[in-house]
């Protein structure tokens, strides 16, 4: 009876407890009702998301005409957008990092942003943007996406490790055959044979292909090139890499770091001495290892290859057909980009660690000065100009051309098929999509 | 004396005819193949009071018992996790949410659970097989036309597609309700009608008390759906002030993965209502369960 009793006063306990919390009242929210509303969505989250509401903030202080309404959708942002686009009420504009540009292009979801830009505007943009910041966001000659950080990745490394075997930090390696040479020095193992430190892992295929001469597209004739002797040599020096450590301790090694955000990433702890990674770990280990003894440079070619080379990706804005502010969500991607203004939007790409997208906007004085207190971020600035760092192939099937190349990485790297096979099978498996989808009817 | 000491000895003997000896030996062994099955939920509550360095050192994340302990209490982790994103708000709108779309599943699917399971009409059977035949439909086929259609009844950016489909029944309450109406004693609703009592009373007054525990188990599931639901916030709800926990906690996963020791407070507070209902409710559910014939 008594514990009967005591169950019940628990529920009670617990009804009031949610009745309460349910007619609590929320906060109000600010907004500036006259002003017409351009609805934004963004992936960002965490840390990030702070960065994006000061944008929004700035942005909406900085004119009277529009409220940006911002909504950051971490997960399932892709799905919300096509029943958005499916149900009629897609947002204004959205921020973008995933392979979605061919797909949703040829099937008329987001627009071409030309008209929605000045001709001096569009010029301006034509002329002065990094190559690779067209590439990111063109596709089939149209402008779908606008860049508003570019992703470089570089090699950090640790000289105080250099130190400690004997090595010249001040000498870096110039070809990826001489890290090779000296990454054994580097490692470090226990008693039992496990990795404790890593000197050198490659990084993946698609950076690493390019910088043997390869690549997976070829931009000036607009063609898959997949079957390139380049990409089957930088796959077999990433496996060649792998069998040194053995494939199965790193990837015990690997999955002790899990997702390595912030201060848990390996290289900060010292798990890894030399390592490729983007330059937003600039921003990172300032703010969580502010002390620590690094370096960045450009990862060096392999004897013969080409120099300033590697992959990228990007930040970018895209606009739905169906978006009901259209101008309004141009001019926050005006705003953000520094279309209309690269001095002022200096400033953003100092809050993010992102790399921006126009020389003006590099060369703004608030932007240096952000160069002089991170001077890490020059080796990757100076691959901006690169024609040789590559995005996604912009094809159709730009996601799935992307799941079968990481596929068949893993696959070599695991030892299951060799890197020739693995080019080969990449090759075949591809062409049958392309002509399952000629089949169909599907654009190509 | 011959029979006292035979009751001597059935009492210290269990049903399957177990002296304490070997009872204590079974609950050992049961003990012992629990732990896997509790490991994860320890490992869970460990982490949430362990710091990020003790978590992930140079070998990396791992589990054994001695690892379970924390050396040292991190009770700030929770403080952290619960400040990160705003889970009061969170938490208020999902018992809303749960408290009316349990009221309107149950009450609905109890209704023609009733007419399924007790009142004749034509063509019973195939309304019935039509309903169930419901259940095969996935949800990703019905996705786009229900989306559209709340955004034409103006109801996106609102909580309405989230609770109102509740009113309209659950192919599966139906299901798991009219089994358990179809066991209970006909004669009363007999004795009932001959007091001049409607059908709508003998639902409500006889049908209704006697089904407590397939009535909870329903709700249980309910609460449950509503509370872990991610798609339907997802695809409805524009405002941040809206967002139900199982949305946040997914939003707390993206910002936070690496950060384990908040990441498992959080998910720790998360799972910490549901255990704490199934603790209240754990025996009318189970009865509900074995009596509904859904083992």
């Amino acid at each position: 009876m008594g514990s009967i009793s005591l169950k019940n006063a628990g529920m009670v306990v617990l009804t009031i407890c949610a009745i309460g919390f349910i007619f609590k009242p929320k906060p109000p929210v600010q907004s500036y009702p006259d002003r017409e509303k351009v609805r934004f969505w963004h992936m960002w989250s965490g840390e990030w998301k702070d960065v994006i509401d000061k944008i929004v903030l700035r942005f909406n202080q900085s004119q009277d005409k529009y409220e940006l309404i911002a909504l950051s959708i971490p997960s399932g942002a892709s799905t919300k957008f096509l029943m958005g686009v499916a149900g009629g009420n897609p947002p204004d504009v959205m921020a973008q990092w995933e392979q979605v540009i061919p797909t949703w292009a040829e099937s008329g979801l987001i627009q071409d942003l030309r008209p929605l830009m000045t001709p001096d505007e569009y010029e301006m943009f034509d002329r002065e943007a990094y190559p690779l910041v067209k590439k990111i966001g063109m596709y089939k000659g149209k402008l779908y996406g606008v860049t508003t950080g570019i992703n470089i990745s570089g090699i950090y490394y640790r000289p105080d490790f250099f130190r400690e075997v004997g090595l010249d930090p001040d000498q870096f390696p110039k070809t990826l055959e001489e890290i090779d040479a000296i990454a054994p020095k580097l490692d470090v193992w226990d008693k039992d044979k496990q990795l404790k430190r890593i000197g050198w892992l490659s990084p993946n295929w698609t950076s690493l292909a390019p910088a043997f001469g390869g690549g997976f597209y070829d931009w000036e004739a607009g063609k898959l090139t997949l079957d390139r002797p380049e990409n089957v040599r930088a796959l077999e020096y990433m496996v060649n890499s792998r069998k040194r450590l053995g494939f199965d301790r790193v990837v015990r090694f690997q999955s002790g770091y899990g997702s390595d955000f912030g201060a848990a990433w390996s290289f900060i702890g010292g798990a890894q001495a030399i390592q490729m990674d983007g330059m937003w770990r600039i921003e990172q280990i300032g703010k969580y290892a502010p002390k620590l003894e690094y370096r960045v440079t450009q990862m060096p070619p392999p004897k013969g290859g080409v120099p300033l080379s590697g992959s990228t990706g990007g930040n970018f804005m895209i606009i739905p057909t169906g978006a009901k502010n259209p101008k309004g969500a141009a001019a926050f991607l005006k705003f953000w980009s520094g279309i209309d203004n690269p001095e002022r939007a200096a400033e953003f790409y100092t809050w993010g660690g992102w790399l921006p997208l126009y020389p003006r906007v590099t060369n703004a004085k608030i932007y240096q000065d952000y160069l002089k207190k991170y001077p890490q971020y020059r080796p990757m600035l100076a691959m901006m100009d690169s024609q040789h760092v590559d995005p996604s192939p912009p094809v159709i099937i730009q996601q799935f051309l992307m799941d079968k190349i990481n596929q068949k990485q893993d696959l070599a790297l695991r030892g299951v098929v060799s890197p020739a096979q693995a080019v080969k099978d990449l090759t075949r498996e591809v062409n049958e999509e392309l002509g399952r989808r000629r089949k169909l009817g599907y654009a190509e | 004396m011959a029979t006292q000491n035979s009751r001597l000895s059935r009492g210290s003997r269990s049903a399957f005819g177990l002296t304490l000896g070997q009872r204590w030996m079974v609950h050992i062994c049961l003990l012992i193949m629990c732990i896997p099955a509790i490991l994860p939920a320890l490992w869970m509550v460990s982490t949430s009071l362990k710091s990020n360095a003790d978590i992930t050192g140079s070998s990396g994340t791992s589990i054994s018992i001695k690892d379970l302990i924390p050396q040292q209490l991190h009770g700030e982790n929770y403080t952290s996790a619960l400040t990160a994103v705003p889970f009061d708000i969170y938490l208020q709108n999902t018992l809303m949410l749960c408290l009316i779309s349990v009221i309107g599943a149950v009450g609905s699917s109890a209704v023609v659970a009733y007419g399924f399971a007790r009142i004749p009409f034509r063509g019973k059977g195939f309304w019935f097989s039509l309903m169930i035949a419901t259940m095969a439909l996935p949800g990703q086929v019905t996705m786009v036309p229900v989306f559209a259609l709340f955004k034409a009844l103006g109801w996106y950016g609102t909580f309405l597609p989230l609770i109102v489909p509740a009113f309209f029944g659950s192919a599966f309450y139906v299901f798991l309700l009219s089994q358990f109406f179809k066991t209970l004693p006909e004669e009363m609703a007999e004795s009932a009608r001959v007091d001049g009592a409607s059908e709508w009373t003998i639902f409500t007054r006889v049908v209704l008390p006697l089904s407590k525990s397939a009535l909870a188990t329903c709700a249980l599931f309910q609460f449950l759906g509503v509370w872990n639901d991610f798609l339907g916030p997802l695809l409805y709800l524009n405002d941040p002030r809206q967002y139900t926990v199982g949305y946040g906690l997914q939003q707390f996963l993206s910002a936070f993965g690496s950060r384990w020791a908040e990441l498992m407070a959080a998910t720790t507070v998360f799972t910490l209502p549901i255990i704490v209902l199934f603790f209240f409710a754990q025996k009318t559910f189970i009865q509900g369960i074995s009596t509904t014939g859904g083992k």
